[in-house]
């Protein structure tokens, strides 16, 4: 057994034996402290996800009676739960952002074009409009989101926001292959130019309905040239 | 997009046709009178011999007339029985439609009740990505039996008996009405599969059981939600759930009578959260209705004047 001390006592000589390591040493963590965003712009940035979210899950709720193609049916009860499970992910990050407890199920629009913006991507209803639904969520929204989570977790702070950034890659993760399997089933219904046409049509007009209100955030030709 | 859609606008591909739902209604309303039955049944020969056309029913209809249902959907599964085949096919092609329509059910409780607790919403996103499940699954059943989607005409009875504008008798009507049966004809089904040996069939139609219980469970515990401190609405729900048990109980066919096609899984909705009285409930409003003899006696007719209408060249009684 060592004679060597096992705890520190109250003298200089009195200390233990055990090598000092920093925090980031083993293994060798480079992240800096400090991200573009405090509490409360995370916490508003959050409750902006929640809402998009949210909303992507109900409208697709509506939608699966609507659609006559089964695999898509299907193919979208998944994409249902998963996106529950990011606007519930997401709600229980505010009440650690100084929310308050009943924050958990608050979502927030950004401002009313966003508002406006995710009632136009659910407006489609007819049965013959599969391509004008799928090209708006998953061409358009989805991406958008991805690029802003992207952001998100790149520019907030890596170490004091760490909660966010697990929540938004695993988010990620789901929203990436959200967006690879619609736009297999959109080559798959959009088999003539003039279906083909529909697609960019639609993505194209709700585009330009985005970039007009900013965005999940409100903001994305700031963020966008702050980034750049 | 619009809240609350009408069933006939449930959107599907060109496989498959629509049985008018005049019929599941009548039919859980007849008495145990072998005349009533035939004229019912009449009246709607034109509708049904248009709804069978084209689809493996035409030749159903052909050999038994109008009242060919009661002779294939409302007799037990039995192993040997001549038509087992098709009675198989025919609830699998019912199960797989129910499912669809358990889906489109849930996705709307989703977008008709925007405003309702996140739980709620939480419990029906999760029934979403299980009954999407469900209809895989009974896709690659209904294969696996020698069947195909669209085989067979879907009533959408289900969705239309089931989708109320209370969320409070939604889920009294989807998750307790609509997923209780699912119990009751997934646990014969489990039996049925037993007896023939297909564990395939067992071991899938367990694993839905499993989360049919689930979802009967979301529907006890919102039902209390929903109502709670209004004892007024609590009594309209249970109302409301009796009238859609006794509508899904297609007059007796899915009972605790000897002749019941389809028996009441007892254990399983005791574990899915129904109470005693309740049960009794559903024991006395499904054991009404037709009894087999009667049913029988009611095909026997049918087919005959059926025959007898081919015979002399005449298209179906109008209605």
């Amino acid at each position: 057994m060592s004679s060597e001390r096992m705890y520190p006592g109250t003298g200089p000589d009195e200390r233990t034996h055990f090598t000092p390591y920093g925090a980031f040493e083993v293994p060798a963590d480079l992240r800096e402290l400090f991200g573009r965003f405090d509490v409360e712009a995370t916490a508003r940035r959050v409750r902006n996800f929640r809402y998009a979210e949210e909303w992507i899950m109900l409208t697709l709720g509506g939608w699966l009676a609507t659609i006559p193609e089964v695999p898509v049916k299907t193919g979208l009860g998944k994409i249902i739960w998963e996106s529950a499970q990011a606007a519930d992910a997401l709600g229980k990050r505010l009440p650690e952002l100084r929310c308050g407890r009943a924050s958990v199920s608050a979502s927030e629009a950004p401002n009313a074009g966003f508002a406006a913006l995710i009632q136009a991507v659910a407006e489609p209803e007819r049965p013959d409009l599969t391509i004008e639904k799928l090209a708006g969520l998953f061409d358009v929204l989805k991406p958008h989101l991805l690029a802003v989570y992207e952001r998100t977790a790149r520019e907030t702070d890596p170490i004091t926001d760490a909660p966010t950034i697990e929540i938004l890659e695993d988010v990620m993760r789901r929203t990436r292959r959200h967006v690879a399997w619609a736009d297999e089933v959109l080559e798959r219904l959009c088999d003539t130019d003039g279906k083909r046409e529909r697609r960019r049509r639609r993505a194209a007009a709700l585009r330009a309905a985005l970039e007009a209100c900013g965005g999940v955030t409100g903001a994305l030709a700031d963020e966008s040239r702050q980034a750049s | 997009m619009r809240r609350f859609i009408p069933h006939s606008e449930l959107a599907r591909d060109s496989r498959f046709v629509r049985q008018d739902n005049a019929q599941a209604t009548v039919l859980s309303q007849l008495p145990d009178d072998v005349n009533a039955v035939v004229e019912v049944f009449d009246r709607f020969a034109p509708m049904i011999e248009r709804a069978v056309k084209g689809t493996d029913a035409e030749p159903l209809f052909e050999a038994y007339g109008p009242g060919f249902a009661l002779v294939t959907l409302n007799e037990p599964l039995r192993p040997g029985d001549p038509a087992a085949e098709t009675r198989l096919k025919l609830r699998m092609h019912g199960i797989y439609v129910g499912e669809l329509q358990a889906l489109e059910g849930a996705g709307r409780s989703l977008w008709d009740f925007p405003d309702a607790p996140w739980e709620f919403k939480m419990n029906m996103a999760r029934q979403c990505w299980d009954e999407a499940r469900h209809v895989q699954i009974y896709e690659k059943l209904l294969e696996h039996v020698g069947g195909r989607p669209g085989m067979f005409p879907e009533s959408t009875f289900l969705f239309e008996c089931a989708c109320h504008d209370d969320p409070a008798m939604r889920v009294a009507g989807v998750n307790r009405g609509l997923e209780g049966l699912a119990c009751d004809v997934f646990r014969d089904m489990i039996r049925y599969a037993e007896q023939i040996g297909d564990e395939k069939m067992r071991q899938a139609i367990d694993f839905v059981l499993a989360d049919e219980l689930t979802h009967v469970r979301f529907g006890s515990e919102w039902v209390k939600e929903f109502t709670k401190d209004d004892p007024e609405r609590f009594k309209r729900t249970q109302e409301f759930r009796k009238q859609v048990d006794k509508q899904f109980s297609f007059g007796g066919a899915r009972s605790d009578r000897e002749d019941a096609a389809i028996p009441i899984a007892w254990q399983d909705r005791k574990e899915a959260g129904f109470t005693e009285e309740e049960l009794s409930e559903l024991l006395q409003i499904s054991g009404g209705g037709p009894s087999k003899q009667t049913l029988l006696e009611a095909a026997r007719i049918l087919r005959e004047r059926h025959r007898a209408r081919r015979a002399a060249g005449q298209a179906p009684a109008s209605s």
